[in-house]
């Protein structure tokens, strides 16, 4: 936990410790000196009040005594009075010094005096009565005065004996308060030792942690100041690095600025020519329905095409179908001119003319079944031409309705053209538009970049102020490990 | 010029020549037939060239309608009219020894009695040819092909209608003497 402590918190608990030891030796002083003050006092109070007191006894009685002496000589009831004044002041003493004396053996002492008082006023009272009685003094023997004299010198004696032990009783305890007082000193005495000796112990400690941590952070602050002379060395040279970089960026940027604005230029050319190629194609939807309606012509052309071979097919067949008769008439010609033939061989000379005949007609029948069979062939060249013909005819219309859907998907391609060409169209305008704003960006950022190679240039410098405040702190920190006294590293 | 122009031309110049050929046959004197020489019906039965003699036929027919008769002969096709008479029709294919399935088309009608007619499948023609090109053969024998031809599309045996007639009889089971020609029979010319 100390070691967590903050030097200033150690050094606000240290002079915090002192002060409270100070602050206790102070107290431990006032109790003192109030002891010693209060049993001086008290020493005072008794020897003025009980000493005094004793003698002021004394003085009383010897006062009283005096009084009624007077009285004794001339009977004046003045000193009677004084002498009555004067023991009622000595009864007033008496219970005075009750109150104030503590010691019973001058009690006991004050409690004889009291009591030889009293036999000496009991001695005494006959002799005032006797005196009243006198008128002259030539009697005196006659108050027979001999008995006050012993109580006389008991009572003095009594009042001697109390002076005395009051003065005993003060002295005690004068010397009592003289050894309290010296106890209090010596109290005082130890106290200051000891709030000088933690005292001296907090300096030697908190100049132990002083040289320590702020040894140790003064060390840490030379070697990061070395670090960071190393650091703004660096940075002195990354901030040439960086302004070159900077001032081959300013000119990149200016060539990205003119390269920007060519680009500008050839977005609005292009702007131009997909507008151009826009009405172009909106001109080309007109061609489109034209086509449209030749590719719709030429099917129904194709159509009639195909009807047309068709009936010539149809007719083919009927010229085939008649060749056939023809064929089948030359064939029963042929079976009638051979049968005429066999009649013939039987009919004598007659018979052989008509077989010559009968041979023409057979040989007639033969060419005829010949020509009917070259029909018959040019016939089926015929058909198989149209039939080829049909099918050619038929896989063309099937062609052009393969072209009609291929061109109603080109005439779609070519809508979805011209539609992608009005978008593109909005798209080169845009991209003029952000190519202009670009342009402008790129001459704020070209201002930007020169600036930040002022400030570049700007931070070189102040990179190199850097490195030699961290020098500087560097011999501060040796110097201030000098002054702790850890010494330099 | 295109085919179909030279054969336009090529029929046009055929008919010409038919005409002129026609028309000049009138004018050509009288002829007839040489006797040294013979007509013959060249045929096809059962897939086989032959030919026959027409001096031993009385009359060819194409498409009869012949009426199937039962009987155990496979070569006896049936029985069709002829002039009113009831003639039997005989396969010369089967007779000849190699019958076909399918059936023959042409009719031909042997001359003499009894009436006979012998079915053959194709007909090719009417030729004469010289007697000289007939290699004659002996009237003896079982078979039906008595001599041979020699004609341009290649040499055919000569089917004899009267050896076909015995063979005929012979299958139906009749006596040898009752095969004997009819008094009537038509002589066979040379």
């Amino acid at each position: 936990m100390m070691a967590r402590r903050t030097f200033g918190t150690k050094l606000a608990g240290g002079f915090g410790l002192t002060v409270v030891l100070t602050l206790l030796m102070g107290a431990a002083s006032v109790a003192a000196l109030n002891v010693a003050v209060h049993t001086k006092d008290k020493v005072i109070s008794t020897a003025t009040q009980g000493v005094t007191g004793a003698h002021r006894l004394a003085t009383l009685a010897e006062r009283r005594i005096g009084d009624y002496r007077a009285y004794l000589l001339n009977g004046s009831q003045q000193y009677l009075d004084l002498t009555n004044a004067d023991r009622a002041q000595f009864l007033q003493e008496v219970a005075g010094l009750r109150t104030v004396l503590t010691d019973p053996t001058a009690l006991a002492l004050l409690d004889r005096a009291a009591a030889a008082e009293a036999e000496h006023a009991a001695a005494l009272a006959p002799v005032i009565e006797r005196r009243k009685t006198l008128t002259s003094l030539r009697n005196i023997a006659e108050l027979n005065a001999a008995a006050v004299g012993p109580k006389r010198q008991q009572l003095e004696q009594a009042i001697a004996a109390l002076v005395a032990r009051t003065r005993t009783d003060v002295e005690a305890a004068r010397k009592a308060s003289s050894r309290t007082a010296t106890q209090a000193i010596v109290v005082v005495c130890v106290l200051g030792v000891l709030a000088i000796a933690s005292a001296a112990l907090i300096a030697v400690r908190l100049s132990r942690g002083l040289r320590r941590e702020v040894g140790a952070a003064v060390g840490h602050i030379q070697s990061s100041s070395a670090q960071l002379e190393a650091a703004a060395a660096q940075q002195a040279s990354g901030g040439r690095d960086q302004a070159s970089a900077m001032n081959e960026i300013t000119t990149t940027i200016s060539e990205l600025l003119i390269t920007s604005r060519q680009i500008a230029d050839s977005a609005g050319r292009v702007s131009k020519i997909a507008e151009e190629t826009l009405d172009a194609a909106q001109g080309g939807d007109a061609t489109i329905d034209q086509t449209r309606q030749s590719i719709a012509a030429i099917r129904t052309q194709v159509d009639q095409i195909v009807q047309h071979m068709l009936a010539l097919g149809e007719k083919s067949q009927q010229i085939g179908g008649i060749a056939d008769l023809v064929s089948e008439l030359a064939e029963q010609t042929n079976i009638l001119a051979i049968n005429a033939t066999i009649e013939a061989s039987g009919a004598g000379e007659w018979g052989r003319r008509f077989a010559v005949v009968a041979e023409e007609i057979r040989k007639l029948a033969d060419r005829t079944a010949g020509s009917a069979k070259e029909i018959r062939a040019l016939i089926e060249d015929v058909r198989g031409a149209v039939n080829t013909t049909v099918m050619a005819t038929e896989i063309g219309a099937k062609a052009v309705d393969a072209g009609a859907r291929q061109f109603d998907d080109a005439t779609n391609s070519f809508r979805r053209i011209v539609q992608l060409v009005a978008t593109t169209n909005e798209s080169t305008r845009e991209i003029e538009l952000s190519t202009k704003q670009q342009t402008t960006a790129v001459e704020q950022v070209n201002v930007a970049a020169s600036d930040t190679a002022r400030v570049t240039r700007e931070t070189e410098v102040s990179a190199v102020q850097t490195r030699q405040t961290a020098s500087h702190l560097s011999s501060l920190s040796g110097e201030l490990l000098d002054l702790v006294g850890t010494g330099r590293r | 010029m295109s085919p179909p122009a030279d054969r336009a031309a090529a029929v046009s110049a055929k008919l010409v020549a038919l005409r002129d050929e026609f028309d000049a046959s009138f004018a050509l004197p009288l002829r007839r037939h040489d006797d040294n020489q013979d007509e013959l019906l060249t045929i096809r039965a059962g897939g086989r060239a032959y030919a026959l003699r027409l001096s031993q036929t009385s009359g060819l027919f194409p498409d009869r309608p012949v009426t199937p008769l039962p009987g155990p002969l496979p070569a006896l096709l049936g029985v069709a009219g002829f002039g009113g008479a009831i003639t039997p029709v005989y396969d010369l294919a089967a007779l000849l020894g190699h019958p076909v399935p399918n059936r023959p088309r042409w009719l031909v009608l042997a001359a003499g009695t009894p009436p006979l007619a012998l079915a053959f499948h194709d007909l090719d023609g009417h030729v004469r040819v010289r007697s000289g090109a007939i290699v004659a053969e002996a009237q003896t024998g079982a078979g039906c092909v008595r001599g041979m031809v020699t004609l341009p599309g290649g040499t055919r045996p000569i089917v004899d209608v009267t050896a076909a007639r015995a063979v005929v009889h012979r299958l139906a089971g009749q006596h040898r003497g009752d095969a004997a020609p009819h008094p009537t029979d038509v002589k066979e010319r040379t």
